[in-house]
Order: structure tokens, then sequence, then C-alpha cells
């Protein structure tokens, strides 16, 4: 680990890192534009400049550099000596943020990036506060990019980090830099938009204003949202994400680094993957029928609700009778639970794995590398915990089966009771299921959106969407991750942790942290859950 | 042929045969920084001559193209490169045909190619072509503009003599420089320095323009002075009738300045540095005479730069352009005294040497407009003041 002196002030820094990176990491809010630690250096925004200890050609004494050097272009040495706290690096920090706004529009007001903007900030920190041009502003335009994106040039800072981002990370290549001098523009060639699976990034990336998410555009001041530390739901990866909301509802999910899965960076079926939360036609309250007769319980009366009827089942047809089918999209916690449960009424009932939901290949990024080269993977299997759900259903032990062999088995009249749990974003049921529901006596359905079990079902539970639940998720590399509740769920609705909780037998709050210290006797790959290191503050 | 390329390397080196491309770096160490374990060299000549008044690159190639091929293939040899591109810029119409016929008669004779002179060393030389921009003048510009790519220049390290073009070791040479080096090998480094002062030695071209009575290209030791390229018979010829000089851009326009009083300044690599220059740049000097408004001067200056700015760091980028809109501002008769103080300051702010850039264009960019304004600021600010009030209000009034 090399040792560096930033200001006076003895650092221990990773090897390799530049500079900027180990001054970030230490605290230090140095001005950066164009750097960004998962794409190549450029150093052309020229905002990171420091003073540094060089020999002197000459005479070989050590003294500070007569040049600024871009300190995102100088790898950490032991023993480097560099300092930023000086007028010299301040004057030319504040030359440069007088640039930077000689021809930009300072039309905040109306600015989707007003409150997270880094040239608002590093403006009111390094900058200076009037602009001495007296002459007409240079406006670029406007251009729509493609389909998710606008570019709004003139608030540009050409940090050209999208640019590098489609050639280096989605290898799509679509944005390029036409013109030169003061008119330089970021572009897509012609005929081409920007249009792949990851370009929400660019959005992200973009310190200032400039790249606009169509989806979000104009819909709320980021100083109103809130975020929570999530992971996404889309596909197996598990991208660490963050959910900015307000007022219970969910405005936009930002990635969140996370060194061991995502990076950086997260894709646009995730990013746009959460419409379906505020969808009308989610199912609420829930609904119990006997005969001719629906009733909406209260959810306190669930609990004791669905023990004795499932109790009474086994009493009448045995515990081997009874099914249930658990959903990739539960979280591990509420898996856990209801194995719990179903084992404890009905010893010998079967546990399956609900159908797992695969599109098409898995997508590699940049498009058309393999092995070492992949920076980003979109995994075909569309759910996120197929493997936390397999790991309780192996926990949990006795008769355990594949939905292949539950439809195989229920088709030939095996079972008489289900519990069947959904909570899939899109129709899941086919045909078969639907066809072979149509016998159990009792079936118990927990699911977010109207299907064909629901019609027969004496039981109906809402399910809640991720973002209203806490819990965790097992990913495809097997890491634990845990996430959190963002908003309330709608009315009518409760959120599935807490209603299994006391369905279990246990009394008080669900939180998903003791359920998984009780998990973790048995399993103790849940007795940690992973969380990604913060980022430094200054960091963007 | 008989020379291993150590000894040719160690006869420049000698010669202390310096860059004449602008920066005035001695070629033979340039060559010495080329890595000792590289498989592959390249060698790129830097024909990409875009400084505005010089044109001795392009005299040169017209007059004895056959001299830059032969100083080409002694440098490839030198450095062991066996690809060698000439970058010529696209304006180079009538060049670049002439070139292409040199180097295909060169071709024909075997003197390039496979099994040059019957030893088992080969070059292959090819010329291409840019698209127009200043900046790719510059060896890191020129070299991703060779790679088919946006001409900006690159952060360095690593130079070019480590991972260069097609991340192979480079050499750029200028087309001058390489013209020098036939010369050195036939006629030994020893020749080569007893023409002009110690630092700069050999003979240079000299280009000079404007109202002059024989404008041309010239070669001269550099020991002359701008005087003698002004009023030398064989040379400048003096003033067209009528015309006084009232200031000279003496080394292309990025080194700045000189007033007329300044005109003994010796035209070598160290003498401009005395006067406030950059340094002696391509030795192209333009003369303009006392019927010149500076405004207008100071105008076309920063009307080069503005348009001729990569865009890829902020001082450059946006300085370039702010001085631009504040000369034309000058120009069309709305200055304001201050103006010229946020010009040296913008100046000072773009980073002049030592710069705070990637590449040196802004160094030159702020050269010439802080020098027009440290040197005629009088005539400059009476022009201010002998403004019409209601046009300067009307011009400022529609740009506010």
């Amino acid at each position: 680990m090399p040792k560096i002196t930033i200001d006076n002030q003895e650092v221990e820094c990773r090897n390799g890192v530049p500079v900027l990176q180990a001054a970030l990491e230490g605290g230090w809010d140095v001005p950066h534009y164009c750097f960004h630690p998962g794409l190549s250096v450029v150093a052309s925004c020229r905002l990171c400049l420091m003073e540094m200890m060089m020999p002197n050609p000459k005479t070989q004494e050590l003294q500070w550099s007569p040049k600024l050097v871009p300190s995102c272009q100088t790898p950490v040495r032991d023993g480097m000596v560099v300092r930023f706290d000086t007028d010299r690096v301040r004057q030319s920090q504040a030359a440069c943020m007088e640039f930077f706004l000689l021809n930009h529009p300072l039309d905040c007001p109306i600015c989707d990036q007003a409150g997270e903007c880094h040239l608002q900030d590093y403006s009111f920190k390094f900058g200076k506060p009037e602009s001495r041009m007296v002459d007409q502003k240079l406006v670029n335009p406007k251009k729509d990019i493609g389909p998710k994106t606008l570019l709004y040039q003139d608030r540009c800072v050409m940090c050209s980090r999208c640019v590098r981002f489609t050639d280096e990370i989605s290898g799509t290549h679509e944005l390029c830099i036409v013109n030169r001098g003061s008119r330089t523009e970021i572009d897509v060639f012609p005929g081409r938009a920007l249009d792949n699976s990851l370009q929400g990034n660019v959005v992200d990336i973009c310190p200032v204003g400039s790249l606009l998410d169509k989806d979000f555009l104009f819909k709320r001041r980021v100083w109103e949202l809130k975020g929570t530390s999530s992971i996404c739901p889309g596909c197996a990866t598990g991208c660490s994400i963050r959910i900015d909301h307000a007022d219970d509802k969910v405005y936009r999910l930002k990635p969140r680094f996370s060194p061991k899965v995502n990076q950086w960076w997260m894709c646009d079926e995730g990013r746009f993957g959460f419409k379906y939360v505020h969808d009308k036609k989610r199912i609420r309250p829930p609904l119990v029928r006997r005969g001719f007769e629906t009733l909406t319980p209260n959810w306190e009366d669930i609990p004791e609700i669905v023990r004795f009827r499932l109790e009474e089942h086994v009493r009448e047809k045995g515990a081997a009778k009874v099914a249930a089918v658990l959903s990739p999209f539960m979280a591990c916690e509420e898996a856990w639970l209801l194995a719990l449960f179903i084992r404890k009424v009905a010893p010998q009932a079967a546990l399956a794995m609900g159908p797992v939901p695969m599109e098409g290949d898995d997508q590699l990024f940049p498009v058309g590398t393999k092995g070492d080269a992949v920076r980003f993977t979109i995994l075909k299997e569309k759910c996120p915990n197929r493997r936390g759900v397999e790991m309780v259903l192996q926990a949990a032990g006795g008769t355990i089966l594949p939905f292949e062999q539950f439809t195989e088995r229920s088709g030939k009249g095996d079972f008489s009771a289900a519990w069947f749990v959904g909570g899939y974003p899109k129709p899941w049921v086919d045909k078969i299921t639907a066809k072979n529901a149509a016998n159990f006596e009792l079936l118990i359905v927990q699911d977010l959106f109207e299907s064909e079990l629901i019609a027969g079902a004496a039981i109906v539970l809402p399910s809640c969407a991720w973002v209203e639940r806490e819990g965790s998720f097992v990913n495809a590399a097997g890491l634990v991750q845990s996430f959190e509740r963002a908003i309330d769920p709608p009315d009518g609705a409760r959120h599935d942790g807490q209603y299994l909780y006391e369905i279990a037998g246990f009394t008080g709050l669900y939180t998903a942290e003791r359920v998984r210290e009780l998990m973790s006797t048995a399993m103790p790959a849940f007795t940690s859950a992973y969380a990604p290191p913060e980022l430094p503050a200054h960091a963007h | 042929m008989k020379m291993t390329p150590a000894e040719i390397i160690e006869e420049v080196k000698k010669a202390n045969l310096r860059g004449r491309g602008g920066a005035g770096f001695p070629a033979g160490v340039k060559w010495g920084f080329l890595p000792k374990d590289r498989t592959r060299t390249l060698l790129c000549v830097n024909a990409d001559e875009s400084e505005p008044p010089t044109f001795c690159n392009r005299v040169l190639m017209e007059t004895d193209p056959h001299q830059l091929i032969e100083g080409t293939i002694i440098a490839a040899y030198a450095t062991q490169s066996q690809i060698a591109y000439i970058y010529l810029r696209v304006e180079f119409h009538e060049q670049f045909h002439i070139l292409q016929k040199a180097v295909d008669e060169a071709y024909a004779k075997g003197y390039l190619g496979k099994r040059i002179f019957g030893s088992d060393y080969w070059l292959e030389c090819y010329l291409h072509r840019g698209a127009g921009a200043y900046v790719c003048g510059e060896e890191t510009g020129l070299i991703e503009s060779l790679e088919g790519k946006r001409g900006w220049p690159r952060i360095k390290p690593p130079f070019p003599a480590v991972e260069g073009l097609f991340r192979r070791p480079t050499v750029v040479n200028n087309v001058e420089t390489l013209s020098c080096v036939p010369h050195i090998i036939e006629r030994g480094a020893d020749w080569f320095t007893s023409i002009g002062p110690p630092h700069s030695t050999g003979p240079k071209l000299f280009c000079i323009s404007g109202p002059v009575k024989r404008p041309g290209c010239y070669e001269a030791p550099m020991t002359i002075t701008v005087r003698d390229l002004i009023e030398r018979e064989d040379m400048g010829g003096g003033m067209l009738p009528g015309k006084r000089v009232k200031a000279v851009l003496p080394g292309g326009v990025s080194m700045g300045i000189l007033s007329a009083d300044e005109l003994d300044m010796k035209m070598d690599f160290e003498d401009p540095r005395k006067y406030a220059l950059l340094g002696l740049g391509t030795a192209a000097a333009v003369v303009i005479d006392d019927g010149t408004d500076m405004r207008m001067v100071l105008r076309n200056m920063a009307r080069f730069y503005g348009t001729e700015s990569c865009g890829q760091c902020t001082q450059c980028r946006e300085g370039t352009a702010w001085m631009q809109k504040i000369a034309s501002r000058i120009a069309m008769g709305a200055g304001r005294i201050e103006d010229l103080d946020i010009l040296l300051e913008t100046a000072r702010n773009m980073g002049m040497m030592p710069g705070l850039s990637i590449c040196g264009l802004p160094d030159g960019a702020t050269y010439p407009i802080e020098t027009i304004v440290k040197k005629f600021r009088g005539e400059l600010e009476a022009a201010i003041r002998a403004q019409a009030p209601q046009r300067a209000k009307a011009v400022l009034s529609v740009l506010n």
C-alpha cells in the first residue's frame, strides 16, 4: 500500500489508483468532470490540477513542479508529495469554472439536474460569483438523441464521459463528438439513435444537466426525492440500486456502486422496470371465499383464517395432499416463513419452486466481448431470487419438487390444497396450471395481479412489489444482498413479510434482519448480507 | 548504408539538429527516447504545415521532394522503422501529387520497398492526407488523425516514442528537420555545427510575407536578425514604397509579436525568449505596416485560434472563443478599456508556459494576444477611447 502526502497529510492508498481517486477516498473534495473510475482517463476538463513535488532536472533537488499536473492522470507512487490547497490551484479552478459557465444558459430553475448538479456545486464552492462576459452566449442546440434520452448541448461541459461509456462499457459506439473549439458537440452518428440496453447510464454519469432521462423529465425536483438502498429484481444479476421516491411514489431508479456486482452501472430493463408498482390493476384487499360467500376480512384476522382453513384441510385429506409453490420473486425471509408455516401445519406437504422466467440469451457488454473483457451482464433469468428460494427449500427438507413435476402430479390429482405465490410483474399462469388449479379444493393465492388462479381461490392475499417490502435476494453469483422498504403498499395491501410472519406464528413487527438471524442458525449464509462499500463523499 | 543506426543517431545528436517544426526539440534526442527492446517502430513525417504565414515545408516538397524522401529513409533506418507515413495537410493538393510521384520514382529505383540498396532493410512509405485541422500538426493529434480518429491530442505520458501510432513506438519529425538529415550524414556533423550559433546549428528556411518587396522563402544560418530578413537585398529587400514597419510576427503567429523597435532580435532558438516571445516557431515572419489597425490584427489572431481549438481542454475551448468575442467586439468599435485586462487575464488563465492543457495550442493562442495587448496597449486604448459612443452603445446593446 503506497503512502502519499496530500496537503501535508499522509494518506495510505490503494495500488495503481490515480492521485485524484486517492484524494477523493481520503475525503478531499477535488473538483473533476471527465474522470470516472469506470472509464478511461482523458484528462481534458483540467479541473483536478494539482501541484506535485518533482526532482529538478538539473540539480535533482526536490521542488514544486513549475507546471500544474492533472491528478487524474498521475498514478500514486509511494512517497509522492502533492498539494491542492494552494493559491495557484485555487486560482486555476476558479478560472476553469468561469470558462465552464461562459456559454452556459444558467437555466437551473427549469433544469432537472438542479440540486444534484456538479456545475452548481463546483461554481458555488470553487467558482466566481459573476461572469465578466458581456458578449452574446454561444447557444449550442438541444437534441433528441434517442427514444429515452435528450441532450441539451448548451449545458454540456464536454467531459466526454458519455462518449467513452458507449465506447468502453456498452460497446455500441452511438455517441461521438463533432465540430471543434467552443462549437464542439456531443452527437449521435447520422441515422442512428442512442438506443442500447445500458444507455440510461449516460444520464447518471453526466455531471451536469446535459443528458436527460425522458422518463423522469420535469417530474419532480430532485431535492424532494428520498433515496433508499435496494436491489434490482429485474434479473438474477442483482444490481445494487437506489430507489428515488417521494410521497409513496417511485420516480426513478439509479445504480449504486457495487464492486462485486454491477460496478457503477445498471441496465434500462431494470431502470424502467418499476412501472408495474403503480399499476392501478394491482389486487387488494385480501379476499376469503366459502361457498358462494366472499368476504374481505381485516388483515388482523388473516393469520387465523389461513391457519384454520389449512389445518381443517390437513385433518380431512391428510398433509401429503398439500402443496406450496414458492416464487423466485419472494425474498429469502418470506420464503423461509412460508416454508416454516407449511412444514408446521403439514409436514409431508410438497414444496415447489414456481416457474423461473427466462427471456432470450444473456446479454454481455461491451457488445461482442467474452470472458474477462465483459464489463456488464444482463442475465436471461428474469427474476431476482431463484437461488435464495432454492436454498430455503433445501433447508426446509421433505418433498421438494421442480415446477414441472408439480404440474405433472397436480394433473394426476395428487394435491387437493395448494398455496401459490406469484409476485411476477408479467402474467405467469399458464393454461395447464390454471386447469389443474380448478381441481384444488383449497386454493390460496398470493399475487400482484389478477390471473386465472384468483377466480377460484379460497383465499386471495395481495402481494407487494419489492419496493414496498424488505428482505434479501441471492443473486446468480450466490451473493446474499439485502434491500430496504422504500414506500408504503397501496391501500388495502400489506407487505408480505409482515403477514407471513404472523401466519408463521410470530408476533410483533416483522424485520428482515430479525428473520435472517433466525434463519442463520440453519443457514449460515444468511448471517450477514453483502453491503457494497460507500463511495467517497465527493466522488461522482 | 555503411553506418549503423546507432552511429546515425549519434551523428545527428552531435550535429544538434533541433526540430524545425516549432518547438525546437533536438531530433537525435527524440530518436534516442525509443525503447531499446521495441519490436516495431513507425516513423511519421509531419507535413501538416498549418501555422498561418508558414510555407517552408511546401517549398521543400515542391522543389526537392527527393531530399525529403532521402531524409525519411535515413531517419527510418536510424530508428529501425519499416513503415513511414507522410502526413500532408489536405490543402497540399499539388504537393501531394509531386510527392506521390517522387515516392513512386523512389520505389521504382529500389530506394524504397524491399531490400533497399541490396541490404536486408526494407521500408514502406505511405502518403496520408489530413482533413484540415491546425491541431493535427501537433504530433499526438497527427497520430490520432492518422489512426482515423478525431484529431484530439493525446495525454502524455506515454510519449509517442514509447506508445504512439497504433500503440507502437513512433517518431514524428517535421519535413524541414528530415530534409537536413541527408546533409548531416553526407557532410558530417561538424559541417552542420559550423553554421549558425552553437545552440541553433545548421541552415534554416525563413519565410517572409507582408508588404515587403520580395516576399518568399529564404535559406540562411540562424544568425540573421528580423531586420536582416526584411531589409537584406537577397531576402525581403525592404518595405514597399511608402510603407513602414509597425510590427512583425516573426515565428508564425503563435510565437507573439515584435514592435518596430525590437527588430534586432536574432532568428534563432534562444533569442526570441528575451523579447517575451514563445520561441522561434516556424521562423515565418509577417510584417505589419503602419497603415494597419492593431485591433484588426488582434481580431484576426483571436479568430484563428477560436476556430482551430480542438475543443478538448476547457481552458482552450472556452478561452479562445471568449478572446475571439472580445477581439471582434473591440474591432467593431465597442471595446472597453477593461476588455484589455480581461484579455490578459484570460490569456494567463488559459495557461501560458508552462501550459495547463494537453497540448501546446493554448500557449500559441495566448502569446500573440498577450504580446499585442502589452506591446500595443497605448494604440488599442487610444482606439477604444476614440470610438463613437453611439455606435459602441448600439453594438453592446445588441450583444448584451
